[in-house]
């Protein structure tokens, strides 16, 4: 151990550590602490922000090789297994997206979690959240991201679950897990089969092993297809996205974390680092962007009916998560980035917002029952404004930039087919995003609580106010400026940074319009939304209940599962159990019980059976 | 010319030995209990310079060999010792008189166990069995006034001198038919010849039985469920660690510096005694109402996982091309698996003797609703009982993995198999105690206290279980050196 481990970007391995002792720490003594040790979790996660300044400019100031730290874990003859930390440009990007959302989230927390009963557990499993998510994007080779990430899936299944004594939170948790599982199990058989074909977990060596022919067309197809599996899972992506819209059961910064920069993130993390991968088989880069694509405009227009505040949210988040796919499925990982960063903050903001709104309206999330809050929260409807331009991609702000990058390189790598359809994803976007913010905020309020919100705390608008003025301003990071050579440059090797002037001002005029109909709708009320819902009665009941995704879920689980299941138990209980299991034991415990017999507590039939035991080794070595 | 700087440690556990029964005579009764302290921290003292000091070389003419192996296994055992000294600590205060004597004699045989492991000449090692058994007949006995202490006692006194005998007939064997007892010399006179002759045979049969009753492997272990339950607990954890540590220890050398040009012959003898142990002692333990004859019978089932290592340190496929580091994996296992059992037994026993302190029970139904009286106690118990079943994340999965990985390796997939069957059956009955602990209801329900000191004991070897179950490359590192030192030059004549 040099010193060299505490320098720069070596450094970086401190910043999950900081939050993961921070989990312990709180867990243990927290209940001796004043605030229940929650300042113990914002410590740690403050000083990893702090770090993430370090290691970025270590890393800009010409340190610029990525870093790689190894250590031997098990070793078995010429089978090794090591946990190690890699830092480089992606996880750098990470670094800063989880540690900056996560410590304002959990700053907001203070005020908004105050005086519930597990407020000390809250923080430490907070902790425990970025911790795990941060080691995720850390980890240098695949055994180790799966153990981080299995983490992650347990920590946001005690966070959804949080209120655990209200059902419909636990229920949700326990979806949320289950419905991510399907997605990791994918991911662990394609992990086992890179294994197997290449005899490493290391990510850089299974792709340059991949890349120089050394496994398979096949074997990387099928494991590229599993791995992208659990990405859908984690990211939500169509038609593993059910438990994402449940999963606002749990408290609503929590919802923040997990649509921002923790949980959905890590999917398209993994898509990210596996790019080089996926890129050696196109169908499977194909499947990725038309999973993404799917998703996009799916989501998109289940949120356009949804009146649930969070859902809206929600089914917002997975429409852009699978916007971020489409990207990396044209192989534009460093756009997938940019979006996922200016969308996290975005999100995290409009949640954010979200949870102001409820904090002053009863915890109601109707939007319906809203109305007219701008004249009594104009803060939030400042930065809930501010997020939702910046979401429907309006220029300046940042989502326009991002946006903008992946619909260039759908254009480039997919043609107009694909570029239309996401234009008319982005139009879906738009419309969502002005009819929630116009029912919220305009208009006279439609309830006694609307009509008695109020402001929120200092310490609840700071962060906010902190995510705003990143939301409007991160759109400058895709420009190049001095040594800086933009923001998809700075991820992708070799990328130059450009515009495709017609393509950008389309994709305004598009966001646009899709804002000026929701004005047209929601604000003056010229067309009735009402009309609009009855004339396409059945779809937009479908809409509603996300198409049912849910009841054809419920219907295998109930018919084809549980049928499956109830054969298999019989089988189990006859066959394996009353024969197998019952019969093998008792004849073990049978045998031991005349083995027993030996033993008389007699010294000479001791001294009989060890002349015996001579007798018998000599006769084994005369035979053999 | 002798550096007898080399038995420095020895030399301390000696003086430690002698200054403890010293100040026995001279103290008063009321602080004799303070005795402990001077055995706990003596040996921690002599822990720490065993750490430091470089010893390689020989004594007397080869007679005693120093070398990492020898280092590891002094380290262990005064680990070991040391922990045995402080689980006795209540057990003596509250149930034997003469805590002097005790802590003495305790130390004698640790001298005994840590002599063995650098013993490098048949007779030599031979007075360091007797004086590791010699101090272990009057601790077994040392509860006077209770009659299965003492029927112990005899009966472990009679059939440790049978196999005495057998040892010493072996010894006269093997010089009658080669002219040495020393290692080297005798894997000198065997490679010399083309195969080995009956009475050659009997001399091994004849030590290797008489090393099998130290490390109770079937036919030879009919003491031991008897000796276990009848001994004070603190002894039986000593038995059922240091001693037997001591005598693999002694064969592990015997044979690779010894036999090892013959070995091929005689592994099938040692496939057998591994076999039949494996599967008599997981076999009875599954009957037993006794936790002292529950841990007993494990005890004979861990040796029987050992052995198996034992009998695996050559390849079965005598082809004549074997990768070195194959044969390395064996004695890492063998090495891995000792340490692990050794740490898991050692907090086993410590919270049967916390429970047995307070109840005076020892039937396994007194651990019923442990978990509501005592949950650290039931706690690391279940985590030990875990630990020796083999299952993750303690170490005794990890060290169980790394030796039948490392026999399978060896080609005796067979036995690994029946190895992995018998830890299936073993996982009942540490079931069955976990049972006990956590489902069962006790009569009564009155908390048990603990001591500080026991607290902070089960702590550490519960640190210890988790730890080297997960994160085991450091202890690797120090086994890998010792196997190296065992293995340089003596196995690559062969391959």
């Amino acid at each position: 151990m040099s010193i060299d481990i505490l320098t720069g970007a070596n450094a970086a391995w401190l910043i999950p550590a900081l939050s993961i002792i921070a989990f312990p720490t709180t867990v243990f003594l927290g209940r001796f602490l004043p605030g229940k040790g929650s300042f113990i979790s914002i410590l740690a996660i403050f000083l990893g922000f702090i770090l993430f300044w370090f290691v970025l400019f270590d890393f800009l100031s010409g340190n610029s090789v990525p870093l790689h730290v190894d250590i031997d874990w098990i070793h078995i003859g010429f089978w090794k297994i090591t946990w190690g930390f890699l830092v480089d440009r992606i996880s750098i990007v990470m670094l800063g997206l989880i540690t900056f959302v996560a410590l304002l989230v959990q700053i907001y927390s203070l005020q908004y979690m105050k005086g519930d009963n597990r407020y000390g557990w809250y923080f430490s499993l907070h902790a425990f959240f970025a911790g795990s998510m941060l080691l995720v994007v850390l980890a240098d080779n695949l055994l180790f991201l799966y153990f981080a990430w299995e983490l992650v899936g347990l920590g946001s299944y005690l966070l959804i679950g949080f209120w655990f004594d209200r059902r419909s939170a636990a229920e949700a948790a326990k979806k949320a897990f289950i419905t991510t599982r399907i997605g990791d199990v994918g991911l662990l058989i394609g992990i086992i089969i890179l294994f197997k074909a290449t005899g490493t977990f290391h990510i850089s060596s299974i792709i340059h092993a991949a890349q120089n022919g050394g496994v398979a067309d096949s074997t990387i197809f099928w494991s590229s297809l599993l791995i992208f599996l659990g990405a859908m899972g984690k990211s939500g992506q169509f038609p593993l996205h059910v438990w994402l819209p449940d999963a606002m059961e749990g408290p609503t910064p929590v919802s923040a974390l997990i649509h921002a920069a923790t949980m959905v993130a890590a999917g398209v993390y993994l898509a990210v680092r596996m790019t080089p991968l996926f890129e050696l088989v196109p169908e499977v880069q194909v499947t990725v962007a038309l999973v993404g694509l799917i998703t996009f405009i799916f989501a998109g227009v289940v949120a356009l009916v949804t009146t649930d505040i969070k859902r809206v949210l929600a089914y917002s988040t997975i429409s852009h998560l699978g916007l971020m796919m489409l990207s990396v499925g044209t192989g534009a990982v460093g756009a997938a980035l940019f979006h996922l960063v200016v969308h996290g903050i975005s999100k995290a903001l409009l949640f954010l917002g979200a949870g102001n709104i409820m904090h002053a309206t009863n915890d109601a999330t109707d939007c319906w029952s809203f109305g007219g809050l701008k004249r009594k929260m104009p803060i939030t409807t400042g930065i809930f404004l501010i997020g939702s331009l910046s979401l429907a991609g309006i220029a300046p702000l940042s989502g326009f930039f991002s946006k903008d990058e992946i619909l260039g390189s759908v254009y480039q790598n997919m043609g107009y087919a694909f570029l239309i359809i996401t234009l008319v994803g982005g139009f879906i976007s738009a419309l969502y995003m002005s009819r929630i913010f116009l029912i919220t905020f305009t208009g006279d309020p439609r309830t006694d609580f609307a009509q008695n919100a109020h402001e929120s705390s200092r310490i609840m608008l700071l962060p906010v106010v902190m995510l705003a003025i990143v939301a409007f301003f991160l759109g400058m990071v895709a420009f190049p400026m001095w040594d800086f050579n933009g923001f998809s440059a700075f991820v992708e090797q070799g990328y130059k940074f450009h515009i495709i002037p017609w393509l950008a001002i389309v994709s305004l005029m598009v966001a646009i319009l899709g804002l000026l109909t929701g004005w047209v709708f929601y604000y003056k009320s010229l067309l009735s939304h009402r009309a609009m819902a009855s004339r396409f009665g059945l779809f937009y009941r479908g809409a509603l209940v996300g198409f049912w995704v849910d009841s054809i879920y419920e219907f295998i689980i109930n018919r084809v599962v549980l049928a499956l299941g109830r054969l298999i138990a019989a089988f189990d209980r006859i066959v394996v159990n009353d024969t197998g299991i019952d019969g093998s034991g008792k004849s073990v415990l049978l045998s031991a019980f005349k083995i027993r017999l030996i033993q008389t507590g007699k010294i000479y039939s001791y001294g009989t059976a060890m002349a015996f035991g001579v007798f018998l080794a000599v006769a084994v070595w005369w035979v053999f | 010319m002798n550096d007898f700087s080399l038995l420095l440690p020895e030399f301390l556990v000696a003086g430690l030995a002698f200054f403890i029964l010293a100040l026995d005579l001279f103290i008063k009764e009321n602080w004799k209990r303070y005795l402990v302290w001077v055995a706990f921290f003596g040996l921690a003292v002599i822990l720490f310079v065993s750490l430091f000091i470089e010893s390689e070389g020989q004594l007397y003419d080869g007679l005693l060999e120093f070398d990492e192996f020898t280092k590891f296994f002094r380290i262990f055992f005064l680990i070991i010792g040391g922990v045995t000294v402080i689980i006795s600590r209540e057990y003596v205060d509250s149930r034997l008189k003469y805590p002097g004597e005790y802590y003495g004699i305790l130390l004698f045989t640790l001298l005994g166990a840590m002599l063995l492991a650098s013993s490098a000449e048949l007779l030599t090692a031979y007075i360091n069995l007797e004086l590791l058994s010699f101090g272990l007949y009057v601790l077994v006995g040392y509860e006077r006034y209770n009659p299965k202490s003492n029927e112990a006692s005899v009966k472990y006194i009679l059939l440790g001198a049978f196999s005495s005998a057998l040892i010493l007939f072996g010894i006269s064997q093997i010089y009658g038919l080669l002219g040495t007892t020393r290692f080297d010399e005798m894997s000198v006179a065997f490679s010399s010849l083309s195969s080995i002759s009956p009475g050659m045979a009997v001399g091994f049969v004849l030590i290797v039985s008489g090393l099998g009753f130290k490390l109770a492997a079937v036919p030879f272990h009919m003491w031991a469920p008897d000796v276990y339950e009848g001994a004070p607990l603190p002894i039986t954890a000593w038995l059922s660690v240091g001693s037997k540590a001591a005598a693999l220890a002694l064969a592990i050398r015997l044979f690779s510096e010894g036999f090892i040009s013959v070995f091929g012959e005689l592994q099938p003898i040692l496939i057998v005694i591994a076999a039949i142990t494996m599967v008599i002692g997981n076999l009875l333990a599954l009957v037993q109402k006794n936790i002292k004859r529950l841990l007993a019978y494990s005890s004979i089932g861990h040796v029987g996982y050992l052995l198996m290592g034992l009998a695996a340190l050559v390849p079965i496929a005598k082809t004549g091309s074997v990768a070195e580091t194959f044969t390395n994996l064996v004695y890492n296992g063998l090495l891995f698996h000792m340490v692990s059992y050794g740490f898991t037994t050692m907090a086993a026993f410590l919270c049967v003797i916390t429970v047995y302190n307070k109840t005076g029970r020892d039937d396994i139904s007194a651990f019923a609703g442990l978990s509501k009286r005592q949950p650290l106690v039931a706690l690391v118990f279940v985590c030990a009982l875990f630990s020796l079943a083999g299952l993750p994340i303690f170490v005794g999965f990890a060290s169980k993995f790394y030796l039948f990985n490392a026999v399978g390796g060896q080609g005796l997939l067979w036995l690994v198999a029946l190895a992995i069957v018998m830890s299936l059956i073993s996982l009942y009955y540490y079931l069955t105690i976990a049972r006990q602990l956590y489902i069962e209801n006790s009569e009564d329900d009155a908390p048990i206290a603990v001591s500080f000191v026991t607290k902070l004991t089960l702590g550490g070897l519960f640190g210890v279980m988790i730890i080297l179950g997960i994160y085991p490359a450091f202890l690797l590192e120090a086994i890998q050196r010792a196997t190296d030192a065992l293995i340089s030059g003596n196995l690559l004549s062969l391959v």
